[in-house]
């Protein structure tokens, strides 16, 4: 009862304190929340222009060779696709970035077309460059529809079924659904929400441990009867409070963003109360871990310099599990819900692909996140009781 | 009643170990004012942190009215009023704000803690600043809050570290006079300087430290006789061995 009066005294004190600073509430409550808008009307818009246009707008193809071939150019003009006069150097215009593709017409071309031998065009391009590929892609397909219907001239002019080169007809049928499909677009709206929700509380921690420390305030503070244990926890606790604002005016605004999209990849994402809801649940864990972490850390250093210099290294935790699933996919399995940043970054584009998330992976997932949260609280309240914690000059 | 005996503190260094405290032992009364006077550097504020249990002495014991300091350190910070060398009063508070979260660290309930502060703004003159924020304090309004702060919980016992560090004449006059209002009230004071005149003006009982040991101790007159000193500024000067760090 007394541990639990200092508790919420010591948490007022820093909640009071902290809203009274108008520059870090605006930088740490205001700041995610007007991101999102952002990413996803903006970018969201700017990455279906750009498809569209790159998908049905003229595209314009320097073509090595374009006499050799005039059917060629002529069934590339159908396809949009226009022809343009050789460049000197095509290589280097594809190595300075200055063309995304270019053609070249083999100079035997016109002898293997005629005498009916596989006649060869090349395709210039970088496959590092992401906005070269559609391109590319648009080229490709034009090139092997031409080649199919000229095949299956010549062998209907022989009197044979094109059908049968054809040993196997492959067809797709894709079965992801809608949202799961943008549910690939959306790889990186888990990471902005993990990191809103780990180091949302970041400045109240550092502040309230290594910034009290630093000025000298910490030690009146624990020479009154109050426990120290009782002490920390009423900062974390102001934290997760901090923390939690933060986080649900984050999801408002995430919420809200994505019910103005009514097109684009991200239209139609699930942001219903209940997914919201959701995600709330799954960040909550990861809220308790960065206030205890960074309480931990503050607890151990000198100065607030020293805590902060944490913060890049933090940062690039919750980016961990997205880059090595991007290097090895693998299915989920129940383990990943044990591990921190990979267990929310799995639920959260669950629920954002609306795949149902079963009893057992909850209670993983909850167990394992609250568990390494208290064991955190445990040995930053061992770190709160060394003597030179107080002890600032 | 406060009684230290025979501490010792060593603090680890790059250089190895140096001995802050070696060997300070004395006994505050109740309604009399003790001071620690001694260079900068001397171990005054070592030993006062580990009289407030925030250091754990390497050997030795501190006893706060009977009971000892480490094993009952709880209770004993409950009857302590502690003014550190490290004022750190918050500025984003108010000055009441500041004595008010220490009155609820310390478990009373808001009428008492209003009752007392009200006491204290009084007797300290800080009716002009303690509704103001304490972000811009002077050092001497920044004292009083940390000072009213620390006995917002009307302890048996006050421990100040360097009461008057950084105080005009005036500030300084009016806190001599509260201390004596405290030793009036039958309170255990104890209070450390390395100010002669403070020193001898105040304390019934001067303990005088350099390098981490008492030299001398005893009342005004008892420290003369010792010394074979008829002023007291010479009998300190005597029991410490330099004048150096010391203040007139």
């Amino acid at each position: 009862m007394k541990a639990f009066k200092t508790v919420w005294t010591v948490m007022l004190k820093e909640l009071v304190e902290i809203f009274r600073d108008r520059k870090i509430i605006i930088n740490g409550l205001l700041l995610s929340p007007l991101i999102f808008p952002v990413l996803i009307l903006g970018i969201g818009a700017l990455a279906e222009t750009r498809a569209r246009t790159q998908l049905e707008s003229e595209l314009k193809l320097p073509v090595i060779g374009a006499d050799i071939a005039p059917n060629l150019v002529a069934f590339l003009a159908t396809q949009n696709i226009t022809a343009e006069s050789a460049p000197a150097d095509p290589e280097a215009l594809i190595r300075t970035q200055e063309e995304d593709v270019i053609l070249r017409i083999a100079d035997d071309f016109a002898t293997d077309w005629r005498e009916s031998r596989a006649a060869t065009v090349e395709i210039l391009h970088d496959s590092s460059r992401q906005d070269s590929r559609i391109p590319v892609q648009r080229v490709e397909r034009a090139l092997a529809a031409y080649s199919q219907q000229a095949g299956a001239v010549r062998l209907l002019a022989r009197g044979i079924d094109p059908s049968l080169g054809m040993a196997v007809r492959i067809t797709h049928r894709d079965l992801a659904t809608p949202e799961a499909r943008r549910g690939m677009l959306l790889a990186f709206l888990p990471y902005l929400l993990i990191l809103t929700a780990f180091i949302g509380g970041a400045y109240l921690v550092m502040d309230a441990t290594a910034g009290e420390r630093e000025r000298q305030s910490l030690e009146p503070l624990l020479a009154t009867p109050a426990s120290r244990g009782a002490i920390m926890s009423g900062k974390i606790a102001a934290a997760c409070v901090f923390g939690m604002v933060g986080l649900l005016l984050t999801l408002l605004s995430f919420k809200l963003s994505f019910g103005f999209v009514d097109r684009g990849p991200f239209a139609g994402v699930d942001v219903s109360l209940f997914a919201v809801a959701k995600l709330l649940v799954i960040l909550l864990p990861m809220v308790l871990i960065g206030t205890t972490l960074l309480t931990l850390i503050s607890a151990s250093v000198k100065t607030l310099k020293e805590a902060q210099s944490y913060m890049a290294f933090l940062m690039l935790l919750p980016i961990l599990p997205t880059i090595v699933l991007l290097v090895s996919p693998v299915k989920n399995q129940l383990w990943m819900f044990a591990t921190p940043f990979l267990a929310q970054n799995q639920l959260i584009l669950m629920v954002l692909r609306q795949e149902a998330i079963t009893l057992q992976q909850w209670a993983v997932y909850l167990g394992a996140g609250f568990g390494l949260g208290a064991l955190l609280w445990l040995i930053a309240a061992r770190l709160y009781h060394r003597e030179q914690l107080a002890i600032s000059a | 009643m406060i009684e230290l005996s025979d501490l010792h503190k060593a603090f680890k260094t790059k250089t190895g170990p140096v001995a802050a405290v070696a060997g300070v032992g004395f006994t505050a009364r109740d309604g009399a004012i003790t001071g620690l006077l001694g260079p900068n550097g001397a171990g005054k504020t070592t030993t006062l942190r580990m009289l407030y249990t925030l250091m754990k002495p390497d050997r030795g014991s501190v006893r706060v009215d009977g009971r000892d300091a480490f094993k009952d350190a709880e209770a004993v910070r409950r009857s302590l009023g502690v003014l550190p060398d490290a004022r750190g009063v918050y500025k984003r508070l108010t000055a009441r704000e500041n004595i008010t979260y220490f009155g609820r660290l310390h478990g009373m309930d808001e009428a008492a803690i209003r009752r007392n502060t009200d006491r204290l703004v009084e007797a300290l003159g800080m009716a002009d600043f303690i509704d103001r924020r304490s972000e811009g304090f002077s050092q001497g309004q920044r004292t009083k809050t940390a000072i009213a702060r620390a006995l917002v919980h009307e302890p048996k016992n006050v421990i100040l570290d360097e009461p008057t560090n950084g105080l005009d004449v005036m500030t300084t006059r009016g806190l001599r006079e509260f201390l004596l209002r405290l030793k009036g009230e039958g309170r255990c004071v104890i209070l450390s300087s390395h100010i002669m005149q403070e020193v001898g003006a105040l304390c019934d009982h001067i303990v005088v430290i350099a390098k981490g040991r008492v030299t001398a101790q005893g009342s005004p007159d008892g420290l003369r006789a010792q010394t074979g000193e008829a002023n007291l500024e010479d009998a300190f000067v005597k029991a410490i061995g330099s004048e150096e760090g010391l203040q007139a």
